[in-house]
Parts: structure tokens; C-alpha cells; sequence
């Protein structure tokens, strides 16, 4: 067999489960990530217990990363980026940064998104209050096994505010979309921090609760009817401090009047945004963008993970907002459209 | 902007200056009306676990605000001020004050249980109207209800005789719900039983009102229950911290 290999762009939960499923079919797989390990967001920015099995990140996603390491037909570039992608489907050259050159059969696109950057809404206090935090340092601070504390001066808190959709469905910063699992991520946390601290109340503020499927009873049901975590129908205006606390302002909108409140510790669930890389892959692999910045993938009814480009497919949170599950479901489905389009060529080849 | 409609305001949050000069413009008397804010300033967090501790309210915390159970009420109907979910509302934020202004309505909940039915999350919203009914008691909100006094000399007699007296329960619930003794159709209730009745049973239910006699064995079982009685209050009144304050 003349195959040469699947090339893997990305090493977080799509890239390694495309890199797993391609390598177990007999493929060689030759997967480069820019960052200087694999794991992608979960490992890269250290989540803890995950949405929905309850599994700390390290040994869930560990465990994919292991899994592909151990296997003799991958081969793992990490601190490498491609810059050059020439030739055609069956027949692709790309060149590294570093200026090593990989023959490719095809090429699997599993870059991810970027962590929306809480600074680009300065009224919600980040950036100026140490206490205003991101879901992201609530995850550290939970793996890490540090507890909830607040920066400022490690103490504990006793009432932590949850604002949703920071950075997701909001015009303002040309961010239309959902960030799809940050709700129920968001319920997760607090279930964890009312866990570690049960005195801490927890309030979460909201537009719209999307905890879709059966995330709604274990996530969010739970959360109230356990946990006993507050949600309030409240989209903040600001995040301010009286000197000791932050202060809390917005309309409570079931009440029709406006709040103030107290709080020690707010936390920002901030959304998925296209990858900082976009515009740089859509010009090296010479792949259309969505009107939002990620990478355009064509209807699934045909062909799988398809985007613009013949020979060159894309899967997980690269495509839009995407839970890991689902990253991992597509990375499956880019695998085989890889595989199938190798297929292809051979049977074509035998004809 | 002048202010169309005062009386969608509560009066005490319209404030006008008797004199007021603004720039060099008087603007004195209803010049210078204003609405003041009521904003919300902070959450009382033991509020909703004081009526969770309430028989009925255990399930409050579940609560979503779908509206379900004031669509369903039949009191709403009558009365659009009666409002279920927003009473459940004001209680998980602890909003007192606000909830204060409507207790002499929230009693009015007839306990027909369409909200029950209604909910999706198994608040039991009637439950939690009994509660919220029996807090505003317990804190001296509200005087006690008639269905309160009804419950206290139910009990009373029970707990003394081990029986139903029904002619004391009723004279005793219309002394202290300062109704007339003297009701028209009680008269006929008792007219009827002298007239149908043997002389036999009159007697002997004159000489049970009067002597009062016990079920028999009942000191123990009376003692008993009396005890859980006031378990179940002593635990309320903590849950409430009403303990300290006695
Ligand atoms: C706070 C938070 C908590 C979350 N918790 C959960 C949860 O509990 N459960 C759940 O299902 N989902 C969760 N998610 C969503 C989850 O992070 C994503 O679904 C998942 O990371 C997507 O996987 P991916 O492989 O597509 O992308 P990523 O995880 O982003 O991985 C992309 C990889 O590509 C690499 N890369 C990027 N650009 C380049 C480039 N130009 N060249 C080479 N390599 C590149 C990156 O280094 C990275 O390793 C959470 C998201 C957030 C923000
Ligand atoms: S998942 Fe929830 S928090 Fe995230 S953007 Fe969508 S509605 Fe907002
Ligand atoms: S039980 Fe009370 S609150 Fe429920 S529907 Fe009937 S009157 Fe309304
Ligand atoms: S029906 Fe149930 S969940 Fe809906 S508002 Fe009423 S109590 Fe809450």
C-alpha cells in the first residue's frame, strides 16, 4: 500500500480522537499541535471534572493522549505550526515552520477555538478587579486543588455571581453566537463550588438557560434542586466595588427593578471564539471561514467534515462552538471521510 | 417627563419637594414629582431556607419561574394580585420587605392544588403558600388566620380527650374569630337534634360537654403527641430564630 500519511492539524480532544481513529484503521497519522504538549484546551488550560461524565480533564483526556503517544503509527510534532500547504488531494506537501517538509494523503483540520478575553468587556470588572474571574481560573483553582478562594486576599468566599454569555450573543462585540456549553458548564461549577464550600451561595445570572438535552436534569435541575444554586433572569450592566466587595449592577428582570448586590467573587462565563489562528489556516490551507470566523464546513448529507478545500476536513470546536463529545464524535467522522477518500483513490488505482 | 399615570405608583415611593428652586426655576409642589428607584440593594439568603423548614415548603428551591402555578390559580383569576410565582420569587432572594406588602393576601390561597398539578418541577406551590401563610404568622406579620385558630382548638381538644369535640371546636373558633355565637343555622342544626334525638344521647352528650371525659388510656397517648407537637414547634421556631428571641 502506497498510502501516505493522514495528516492531523491540532492535538486537542477532535484532532486525537480523528488521530486514534485513523491509526487503528492502519494508517499512519503524523499529528502537529503549536502547542508543546497535546490535549487541547482541557489539558492545555487546566479544567477539572468534565461535563458530562464527571471525569477530572487529566485522566479523560489524558488517557486519548496516551493512547495516541503509545501508538506506533502516529507520529507527534508538538511546538509546530504548517506554513506552507501546496498539492493535491492524495498528493499534499506541507512545510513546517521549522522548515520540515510532510507528505500528506490528506489533512485534518482540529484547531480548536480561543478563549474569549474577558478585557474586550471592561464594564464586566475583569482586568481591574483581582476577584472578577473567568471560568477558566475557577476550573484552575479547582484542579489544582487550591479551593475557591478569592485572588485578592485567599478567602473564601461567601457569595460567588456567575454571569452567562460573557462574550457569546452579544452584538456589541460581534459575537452573535452561543458558546453552547458554557451554561452548563457554568451549573457545574457552581455544583462544585457549593461541594467544596457549602456555606458559599452561589447566584447565577442568565439570559436564557441552554443546558440542551440531558444536560437540563443533571446540570441544571440538579444544580437548583441539590446544590441549591440560584438563577436569576438578569443580563449584569456592570461589575463594580464598594471599596470591600464588588457590587453587582443590572435589572432583575422577573421583578422589573434594579439591582445592586454584594459579592466577593464574579466569574465570567466566557464563550468559544473562533481560533486566533483562523485567517492564517483559511490562507495556508486554503479553506473558506463562516461568517463568524470559524472554519466553513459543508452540510454533512454528502460527505463528512467536508470544508472547502477537496482532500482537507475539519472537525470539532474549529467548525463553532462544540462540546468535547461532540469533538470527538467529529473527529471519528473526519477520520473516515479521510480514510474513505483514500479508499477511493485505491480502488480507483486497482480499476 | 411628567408622570401620566400616578396611581400605577405606589404612593410612598412619589416624592414631591414643597419647595424646591432648581437653577433659579421653582419648581416647588408638583413640579418637581419624582419616582423614587426601588432597587434592590442585597439578598436575605436565609429566607428561603426558613420557609423550606415549613411543612409545604420543602420544595421552593426547585422553582423556575415558568408562571405555570398563577396561570393554573384560581384565586388569580379573582384576584391578579394573588401571585404564586412571584411570591416564590421574592422568598429565594429573601425580599422581605417586598413580600410584606401582599401578606394579607397570601393567606387567601384556598388549597385547591391546580397549581400543584401545573408545576413541571414539583414545587408544590400550595404547599409553599401554606408555608409562607404559617411564616408570616410565626413572625407576627399576620394575626393568626381563622384556619390557625380552627387548627389550635382542634388540637386542644384532641390532645386533651382523645376526641373530636365538635360543639366546643366550633364555639371556641367562633369566640375567637369574633364571630356571633348565635348563628341562624347553627340554632336549626341544634333545634333539629333536640327534636329528632332520644333523650338518652342528650344527656349523655350534656354530660360529656360539661364533665369532658377521656378516650380511655388517653393521659399517655395525649402526652405523646403533645411532646411531637411541640418538637415540630420548637424546631420551627429555631429554624426560624424565633427560639432566642422568646
Ligand atoms: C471553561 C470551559 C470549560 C469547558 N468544559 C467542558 C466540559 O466540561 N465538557 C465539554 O464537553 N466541553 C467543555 N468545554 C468545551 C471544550 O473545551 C471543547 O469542546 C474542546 O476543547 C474542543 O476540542 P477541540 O479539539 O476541537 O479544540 P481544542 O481543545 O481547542 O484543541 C485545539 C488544539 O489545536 C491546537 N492548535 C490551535 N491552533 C493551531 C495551529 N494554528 N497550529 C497547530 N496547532 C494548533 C491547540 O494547541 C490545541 O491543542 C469547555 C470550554 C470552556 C471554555
Ligand atoms: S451556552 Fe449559555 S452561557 Fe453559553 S453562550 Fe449559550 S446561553 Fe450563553
Ligand atoms: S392551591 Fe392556592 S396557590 Fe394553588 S392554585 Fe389553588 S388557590 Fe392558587
Ligand atoms: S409552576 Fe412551579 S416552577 Fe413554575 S413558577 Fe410555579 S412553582 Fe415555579
Amino acid at each position: 500500500m502506497s498510502a501516505k500519511p493522514i495528516l492531523i492539524v491540532g492535538g486537542g480532544p477532535a484532532g486525537l480522537s480523528a488521530a486514534h481513529a485513523a491509526a487503528r484503521a492502519g494508517r499512519e497519522v503524523v499529528l502537529v499541535d503549536k502547542a508543546d504538549r497535546l490535549g487541547g484546551a482541557p489539558i492545555l488550560q487546566g479544567y477539572a471534572k468534565l461535563v458530562p461524565s464527571h471525569e477530572w480533564a487529566r485522566d479523560a483526556i489524558g488517557g486519548m493522549v496516551t493512547r495516541v503517544a503509545q501508538n506506533p503509527n502516529v507520529t507527534i510534532h508538538t511546538g509546530a505550526e504548517v506554513q506552507l500547504f501546496e498539492g493535491e488531494p492524495g498528493a499534499f506537501t506541507a512545510t513546517l515552520k521549522d522548515g520540515r517538509k510532510i507528505a500528506a494523503e490528506s489533512a485534518i483540520l482540529a484547531t480548536g477555538f480561543t478563549h474569549f478575553d474577558s478585557l474586550n468587556k471592561p464594564e464586566w470588572g475583569f482586568g481591574t478587579y483581582p476577584d472578577v474571574v473567568t471560568t477558566v481560573q475557577v476550573e484552575q483553582m479547582i484542579s489544582s486543588g487550591q479551593g475557591i478562594r478569592c485572588p485578592s486576599d485567599g478567602r473564601v468566599p461567601d457569595r460567588v455571581a456567575i454571569l452567562l454569555c460573557v462574550g457569546s450573543r452579544d452584538r456589541q462585540i460581534g459575537r452573535e453566537w452561543c458558546s453552547k456549553i458554557c451554561c452548563t458548564v457554568s451549573a457545574n461549577i457552581a455544583m462544585e463550588i457549593r461541594e467544596l464550600s457549602p456555606r458559599t451561595n452561589v447566584y447565577i445570572y442568565y439570559m436564557d438557560i441552554r443546558t440542551f438535552g440531558l444536560y437540563e436534569g443533571d446540570y441544571y435541575w440538579r444544580s437548583q434542586e441539590e446544590a441549591k444554586v440560584k438563577y436569576i433572569k438578569a443580563r449584569i450592566a456592570e461589575v463594580t466595588s464598594d471599596g470591600q466587595r464588588l457590587v453587582v449592577k443590572g435589572e432583575d428582570t422577573l421583578v422589573k427593578r434594579p439591582i445592586t448586590i454584594p459579592f466577593d467573587m464574579v466569574v465570567h462565563a466566557i464563550g468559544m471564539d473562533p481560533n486566533v489562528d483562523n485567517m492564517t489556516l483559511s490562507a495556508v490551507f486554503g479553506v473558506a471561514l463562516n461568517r463568524y470566523g470559524y472554519i466553513d464546513k459543508a452540510t454533512p448529507y454528502a460527505g463528512l467534515a467536508q470544508t472547502s478545500r477537496p482532500g482537507v476536513y475539519v472537525c470539532g470546536a474549529a467548525t463553532g462552538p462544540e462540546t468535547i463529545d461532540d469533538s470527538i464524535a467529529q473527529g471519528q467522522a473526519a477520520a473516515m471521510s479521510a480514510l474513505n477518500r483514500a479508499g477511493t483513490v485505491l480502488m480507483n488505482a486497482a480499476e | 417627563m411628567p408622570i401620566h399615570e400616578k396611581s400605577l405608583i405606589r404612593p410612598e415611593n412619589l416624592v414631591t419637594n414643597d419647595s424646591l428652586v432648581i437653577d433659579g426655576v421653582d419648581v416647588s409642589g408638583h413640579w418637581s414629582t419624582f419616582i423614587r428607584a426601588r432597587t434592590i440593594t442585597d439578598y436575605n439568603e436565609a429566607m428561603e431556607e426558613e420557609i423550606a423548614a415549613l411543612p409545604g415548603g420543602e420544595n421552593i428551591h426547585r422553582c423556575w419561574q415558568c408562571g405555570s402555578c398563577t396561570n393554573a390559580c384560581t384565586v388569580n383569576a379573582v384576584n391578579p394580585e394573588f401571585n404564586p410565582r412571584y411570591w416564590i420569587y421574592l422568598i429565594r432572594q429573601g425580599l422581605e420587605e417586598e413580600l410584606l406588602r401582599d401578606k394579607d393576601i397570601i393567606w387567601q390561597c384556598v388549597s385547591c392544588n391546580k397549581c400543584t398539578y401545573a408545576c413541571p418541577r414539583d414545587v408544590v406551590p400550595e404547599g409553599v403558600m401554606k408555608a409562607t401563610a404559617h411564616w408570616l404568622e410565626l413572625k407576627g406579620h399576620t394575626p393568626k388566620s381563622p384556619s390557625t385558630h380552627f387548627d389550635e382548638s382542634f388540637h386542644d381538644s384532641i390532645v386533651r380527650t382523645g376526641k373530636i369535640e365538635e360543639g366546643r371546636i366550633l364555639l371556641e373558633f367562633l369566640k375567637k374569630t369574633g364571630q356571633p355565637l348565635r348563628q341562624p343555622w347553627l340554632e336549626a342544626l341544634v333545634r333539629g337534634l333536640v327534636k329528632r334525638f332520644p333523650v338518652f344521647y342528650l344527656m349523655r352528650m350534656g354530660w360529656n360537654t360539661v364533665m369532658r371525659p377521656r378516650t380511655r388510656g388517653w393521659r399517655r397517648a395525649g402526652a405523646a403527641i403533645e411532646d411531637y407537637v411541640q418538637e415540630r414547634k420548637a424546631g420551627q421556631a429555631r429554624a426560624l430564630g424565633l427560639d432566642q428571641e422568646a
